[in-house]
């Protein structure tokens, strides 16, 4: 299961990544972007598991003193939430990018957009 | 203590709260979030001084209530503290900076400031790897809103393009991040450092490289960097500043400091490989660029990666690695955010617009601390920073990576004082004429002023807690500072506290002096004195010159005195800024002050190179210790302090900044540089030799080459004057002569060739001091320095046609002037030398002498007088004067060169094996013969005042004819023009040994710097501008450095 | 050696037996070469009677004050060079003032009376002049080269630098001569002789025909008559220390006008024969021949 997810993620950020670095157009690049970031989180979701550690939960089985060895931190997986929130944050700003820069040229063709260089 | 888990809470909250005011509040949002700005300044310097002063351990700050690992935490020490202040005090001047651009995009853009800030502040403290992922993507999203407040309609794309790299880097950081945590089973920076090594093999050591390289691009290291130059070029000036100084400079590269904990030193070498790279790539690229904002990116790209080198050797630096990452990282902060703040104020992108500054004192103060805070000048904290890292480096010899940051921070001082040169020299282009280029306002000066005021604190801190003492604290040096504050007082008044001041001390100083130091501060100080005389003609304020010159003297003065290599490489920077300085007034001298500077920095890099290799490590490093530098190491310190020391006396091969620096300086400059200047490559030179001796590399005797190069420069450098048509040229090459016959002596390493070289100092600061001045009157009345277009003027300037026959006669070596001394110990010196073939070029060069000598004074006293010079005064008084003085000087040391030198023999006797001069009487006897100056001086000047007397007598009533009464081929003359044999006046000589004059070292330097132009140029544009080839080059570069580190 | 008040007189004792030798050496030379030319000649006593007209003609024009000097500087040169060599060996009465310096301040002291005989000639604006000095300094730069390479060269052989000591080695036989102790040195300095007597084939700096002769142009009279007592005492006294250095140095009078005598006619003799060369003819000429004999000897010795 964790092979399944954590192949499937990878094939979606190396279609993301190929797809914004070779399509010109600038809607599709951020399109790519958000396969990729859902391939990166799912990656996050299935390697945050640690084979043979229990849920965090401190009880009887698993004493505070032993906890750092055997609970698998919460946090990772907790942290997906904060990945996709930032993830959504980042492509809608260069949503609004991309819009701007449609006004500002009538093109969505990044390549138009090199002016500053060298 | 306040928590300084409130630097984020109020940065966040007041962000937040910002959003509630009403949209047009804008005042109020303005002033609560530089409030906010200001606690946090507070929090953060509160805590900084708790660990500086009182010495407090770091403290960790906890959040949910829990210990790590389940919970993030912070932490706060001395490092976080400094780097926060820097980020909060820089956000906080920015915002000032940037008022009418806040107030206009109002509460929206000041809490997208706040959280810019409030990120980075995180960036710094926290120890977990998620949450430095959440800091550095609010950076982004700040980052990509405040790069909007820009006026430059292009920062949209730049922008675009750095939201491109930042979705490649946060699916690397977070790739790496989760694959890190998986074989660590943490995600806490400290936590992870303590898992065994063995867990970041393989798959796990792949996840750290993903993590190192995001963080590591968000310092923008070459060549995954072309979209960060595209925001410094376009962003608006003040955020440029934040970028550079607080997110690149502070926020990644310590975020990267705190990565590599992880590893070890496993990935150290990776980095500090990276951080070169970027340092000498970004410098010689910079070379090439026009734009000043996008000349600041790549200084800060390089900067920055000096920094990661800094971070990569930090196995080796122990306890100063804070001391030198700190001076490195602070000063370019300070210097890099002050000159964007500067090109705020104007409204045009070209460098050589920037000589807008031009008659704004302050701001030039301002950008020549910047400048000086870059390029590693003292006495601010870069320059102990490099001198200590150099220093660590030299132990474990690692002296590639030495050689690297020397060739790209030399590279960086000639485009950071080229600029220099267009401030102060270029008029504003044509079309921008009437345009207002420069638009002072208040705020933006206070806030450029402070950054100065917080530079020179931080020379003062690092000057204290440096192991050397505070350079701050040298007299000299405080005197020469204070002229900065003294500039408004008039030239005169300025001239004669100089005066004053460097009587003053060398009367203080002067029991402090061994004999061969006396000569020295003698011709620095009160010979500095003497010249200083001429400057009384001068009028007006003279603003610049006195704070330069006197950095000049103090710099020569403190020389003298040094005991250890960190003082006396320090002096040799004073001084060699001062003279730059002083260089660059002249009116056409930007071009040749810069080469002079770039050479002069060159040299003093190898200087510096050889004594941290010398020092091994040793701190105070005593100059006298040279001569126990062990075998294999101390031809290497040999040559590099020969080569650097060379370079200032302008050898041949080394010389092409001399003849433009020294022509083209103002009148009373010329000789400062020519008379004074030049002797202190040669007490360098006599220190080296004095300690070092005779050193052998690959069987080759390395005086014998000196004494080779001396003898090429005298020989080469008196023919080429002699082809000179410019006066003051002609005396340069001379220089370049008289300093190669000084060298010569040196290297002969016998008693005797010292004293000849010392005859040299004396004679050549007298003479030349002399000359210069005297040219630099005529050529002051005559408008012109072209010597053909002269002629005729000794009986309209007759006092200063007799200083330059004195003075060539003196400079020929015919007796009975002092120049004879020279030659005489000259030939006694070699008799006991082993070497006989360099002295043919010697012989070759002493006739040659007549040839410039001769042409000086023919050319401009004698002859034909031009129609336009009928009406010509003698030269200004105050020129005159010293003039005056140095003639009686000459004399007297011709009658009693012992007065001067007798103290020096004794003082050499245990340095050689061979014999001085005997002083006894009135004649001086050597091994092999002897001269008495007193009787020759009698003999001629009866013979010569018995024959005059009677020629006065039978030809007493001889009338002064008219100019043209001469026979002329059949005709009379009238024209002077076509009369005065002057221009090409050795056209049969230039046809006979013109083939020695093929400027092979000027082609050979140009063609070097065209080749490192040209380089840049083409490197340049790999950064295409495209957003799409700029994510495919970062991802080349993850997969390269990956390879590379794979393969080693 | 001390100076003592008798050696004025003997000084001018000295200076006054060799302007009487130079003025009948330089007759008598001249007439020689008219001699070889078929022609009749001067007679021997011409060169008094110039110089004693030209002392005796009074001049009411001067160009100024360098002009003036210039002849000054020039016969001090030339008597200041005789008196500071010691021309006879071993007599306390011809030492002359030699105890002021060594060779080094004689090697140096030739260039006063040429510098201050440029001064002078260049202020009287005559282009002739300039170009003429122009020339002579374009040469000596490479004629003196073989010269000081030889005496370098012998100072080393002798190890010493004090012309007294240098002819009293080459003392007792004539095989101890320089010129056969060290003939390579001899040679190069012979062959720099020949740039600085101002004969053929390297007399272009007063070139008659060319530069109506050069430096001295605009000289004329008394001015002139210093010069004229100068060409007659300076090669002599040059000559001295080329007969000290090389040619076991003169004991007495006679042996002094027969030395001088040969010596000077070795450029005589090469002075006829060649005809003149242009000036960077001659440096060439004094670097490919004369200066590789110099540093051979200087590495030989």
């Amino acid at each position: 299961m964790v092979t399944i997810a954590m192949l499937t993620g990878f094939i979606l950020i190396l279609m993301g990544l190929y797809g914004a670095l070779t399509n010109h157009n600038i809607l599709r690049m951020i399109v790519s972007f958000s396969v990729a970031n859902t391939g990166v989180n799912i990656v996050l979701v299935a390697v945050g598991y640690i084979h043979g550690r229990t849920a965090p939960i401190l009880n009887e089985a698993v004493p505070a003193a032993e906890a750092a060895a055997r609970i698998i931190d919460p946090v990772p997986q907790a942290l997906v939430l904060t990945a996709i929130v930032i993830g959504l944050g980042i492509t809608t700003l260069m949503l609004a990018y991309a819009y701007k820069l449609y006004e500002m040229k009538g093109s969505l063709d990044i390549s138009k957009f090199s002016e500053l260089k060298w | 203590m306040v928590n300084a888990i409130f630097i984020i809470v109020i940065g966040l909250g007041t962000a937040f709260l910002l959003g509630l005011l009403r949209e047009t509040w804008r005042h109020t949002a303005y002033a609560v979030m530089l409030a906010a700005l200001a606690v946090m300044a507070w929090i953060a310097v509160r805590w900084l001084l708790f660990f500086a002063v009182d010495g407090a351990a770091p403290v960790d700050i906890l959040t949910a209530g829990t210990a790590p690992p389940f919970a993030i935490n912070l932490r706060l020490g001395i490092t976080e503290a400094v780097l926060m202040v820097l980020v909060i005090v820089c956000g906080l001047l920015s915002a000032v900076y940037m008022k009418e651009s806040l107030l206009r995009l109002g509460r929206r853009a000041m809490s997208v400031l706040l959280v810019f800030i409030m990120a980075l502040c995180g960036i710094i403290m926290t120890r977990d790897l998620f949450n430095l992922f959440v800091f550095f993507e609010l950076v982004v999203i700040a980052t990509a809103g405040l790069i909007l407040l820009s006026e430059n309609k292009q920062a949209l794309t730049a922008g675009f393009k750095y939201l491109i790299i930042s979705q490649m880097v946060s699916i690397f950081l977070l790739i790496g991040i989760i694959f890190t945590y998986h074989t660590t089973g943490t995600l806490n920076i400290d936590g992870m450092a303590g898992t065994s090594a063995d867990m970041l093999k393989g798959a796990g050591s792949l996840a750290f490289f993903l993590m190192l390289m995001a963080v590591l691009i968000e310092a923008k290291p070459f060549p995954a960097n072309g979209w960060a130059l595209d925001i410094y070029e376009s962003a608006h000036p003040a955020f440029s500043a934040l970028f550079s100084a607080a997110m690149a400079g502070a926020a990644a590269v310590y975020a990267v400091d705190k990565l590599l904990l992880i590893t070890g030193p496993e990935w150290l070498p990776a980095v500090t490989a990276i951080g070169l790279i970027s340092f000498v790539a970004a410098n010689l690229l910079a070379l090439a660029q026009s734009s000043d904002r996008r000349t600041l990116g790549y200084s800060s790209v390089g900067q920055v990666g000096l920094i990661l080198v800094v971070i990569g050797q930090r196995d080796i630096l122990g306890d100063q690695y804070l001391y030198i990452a700190g001076g490195i990282l602070l000063s370019h902060a300070i210097a890099k955010a002050g000159l964007y703040w500067i090109s705020g104020l104007l409204s045009q992108r070209d460098l050589t617009a920037w000589s807008a500054l031009r008659g704004h004192p302050l701001l030039i103060f301002a950008f020549i601390s910047f400048i000086a805070m870059l390029s590693g000048l003292p006495p601010f904290p870069s320059f102990y920073a490099k001198w200590e890292l150099f220093m660590a480096l030299a132990v474990e010899g690692r002296l590639w990576i030495m050689g690297f940051i020397l060739f790209g921070a030399l590279l960086e001082a000639s485009y950071l004082f080229r600029w220099f040169g267009y401030i102060l020299k270029r008029e504003t282009a044509e079309e921008h004429k009437d345009a207002q280029i420069l638009s002072l306002a208040p705020h933006k000066l206070v806030v450029i002023l402070t950054a100065v005021v917080v530079g020179w604190g931080l020379a003062y801190v690092w000057g204290e807690i440096s192991v050397y003492s505070n350079l701050l604290y040298a007299l000299p040096l405080l005197f020469a500072l204070s002229f900065v504050l003294l500039d408004w007082l008039p030239a005169w008044i300025k001239n004669t506290v100089v005066i004053a001041g460097m009587v003053a001390y060398f009367v203080v100083t002067y029991p402090l002096y061994d004999p061969l130091q006396l000569i020295f501060a003698v011709i620095f100080l009160l010979g500095g004195a003497v010249i200083f005389l001429a400057s009384y003609h001068a009028h007006g304020r003279r603003i610049g010159f006195y704070p330069s010159a006197m950095l000049m003297f103090a710099g020569l003065s403190m020389l003298i005195v040094a005991e250890d290599s960190f003082h006396f490489f320090a002096a040799w920077e004073f001084l060699t800024i001062g003279s730059y300085f002083l260089i660059i007034r002249g009116k056409h001298s930007e071009p040749h002050a810069l080469s002079y500077l770039v050479f002069s920095l060159g040299g003093a890099f190898l200087i510096l190179a050889g004594f941290v290799v010398a020092a091994q490590g040793v701190q105070l490093f005593n100059l006298e210790s040279l001569s126990q530098v062990a075998a294999p190491l101390a031809p290497w310190v040999f040559l590099l302090l020969a080569i650097g020391f060379m370079t200032k006396t302008a050898v041949m091969g080394l010389h092409i900044w001399l003849p433009g620096a020294h022509a083209e300086a103002e009148t009373d400059v010329s000789p400062m540089v020519s008379g004074i200047l030049l002797k202190a490559g040669l007490f360098g030179i006599m220190i080296l030799l004095m300690n070092m001796g005779k050193q052998q590399l690959y069987g080759v005797e390395l005086t014998y080459i000196m004494l080779w190069i001396g003898a090429l420069s005298a020989f080469l450098g008196n023919l080429m004057a002699a082809f000179q048509e410019d006066a003051k040229r002609l005396l340069a090459y001379s220089s370049i002569g008289q300093m190669g016959y000084a060298l010569f002596g040196l290297a002969l390493m016998n008693q005797l060739g010292w004293m000849m070289a010392m005859m040299f100092v004396i004679n050549h600061y007298i003479y030349k001091s002399m000359l210069f001045l005297s040219v630099g009157g005529v050529a002051k009345r005559t408008g012109t320095r072209e010597m053909y277009q002269m002629g005729g003027l000794i009986a309209l300037m007759p006092l200063s046609f007799i200083a330059v026959l004195i003075g060539i006669i003196a400079v020929s070596g015919v007796p009975p002037l002092s120049g004879f001394g020279g030659r005489w110990i000259f030939y006694n010196a070699i008799m006991s030398s082993e070497y006989r073939l360099p002295m043919i070029l010697i012989f070759l060069s002493g006739p040659i002498a007549f040839l410039y000598l001769f042409r000086l004074i023919h050319t401009i006293f004698l002859g034909q007088l031009k129609d336009e010079h009928r009406k010509l005064k003698e030269a200004p008084f105050w020129i005159l004067l010293p003039q005056m003085i140095y003639v009686a000087a000459l004399m007297v040391f011709a009658l009693v060169p012992g007065l001067a030198l007798r103290k020096v023999d004794a003082y050499l006797n245990p340095f050689f094996t061979d014999h001085g001069l005997n002083w006894e009487g009135l004649t001086i006897t050597s091994d092999y013969g002897y001269w008495s100056p007193v009787s020759i001086m009698i003999v001629i000047a009866v013979i010569f005042g018995v024959l005059f007397a009677w020629l006065l007598f039978v030809n007493r009533k001889a009338q002064k004819v008219k100019q043209f009464n001469i026979v002329y081929s059949a005709e009379r003359p009238f024209r002077p023009e076509t009369t005065h044999f002057a221009w090409n006046f050795y056209a049969p000589y230039r046809k006979a040994m013109g083939f020695l004059m093929q400027p092979l070292v000027t082609r050979f330097w140009a063609a070097v710097t065209d080749l490192l132009h040209t380089l840049a140029d083409l490197v340049r544009r790999f950064y295409t501008g495209n957003g799409q080839t700029y994510a495919i080059q970062l991802l080349a570069f993850v997969i390269i450095v990956y390879l590379f580190k794979m393969e080693f | 050696m001390q100076f003592e008040w008798i050696q004025i007189p003997y000084a001018l004792l000295t200076l006054f037996i060799v302007i009487n030798y130079g003025l009948i050496m330089n007759a008598l030379v001249a007439k020689i070469g008219a001699r070889v030319g078929r022609r009749h000649g001067i007679p021997i006593y011409q060169n008094y009677f110039d110089l004693i007209k030209n002392y005796g003609l009074r001049s009411s024009i001067t160009h100024g004050v360098m002009f003036y000097l210039g002849p000054v500087f020039r016969l001090s040169g030339g008597v200041g060079l005789l008196l500071f060599v010691p021309t006879i060996y071993g007599s306390v009465m011809f030492s002359n003032f030699s105890f002021s310096g060594d060779l080094i301040l004689a090697l140096y002291f030739i260039f006063f009376g040429t510098l201050g005989m440029a001064l002078g000639a260049a202020e009287s604006g005559h282009p002739h002049a300039a170009m003429g000095i122009s020339r002579g300094l374009s040469q000596v730069t490479m004629a003196e080269l073989p010269l000081t390479l030889a005496v370098f060269s012998i100072a080393l052989q002798y190890q010493t630098l004090s012309v007294t000591d240098i002819v009293a080695a080459q003392q007792g036989s004539i095989l101890n001569w320089t010129l056969f102790t060290n003939p390579i040195a001899v040679a190069a300095a012979m062959l720099s002789f020949l740039g600085s007597v101002m004969r053929p084939p390297f007399d272009v700096v007063l070139a008659p025909q060319e530069i109506p002769i050069g430096p001295p142009t605009e000289y004329h009279s008394s001015y002139l008559a210093l010069m004229q007592t100068n060409r007659v005492i300076y090669p002599t006294a040059k000559m001295v220390i080329f007969m000290s250095l090389f040619f076991g140095g003169a004991t007495s009078w006679p042996i002094f006008f027969l030395k001088i005598f040969l010596i000077y006619m070795f450029a005589v003799f090469v002075g006829v024969v060649f005809p003149r060369f242009r000036v960077e003819q001659s440096i060439r000429w004094f670097l490919i021949w004369a200066v590789p004999l110099g540093i051979l000897s200087v590495l030989l010795v």
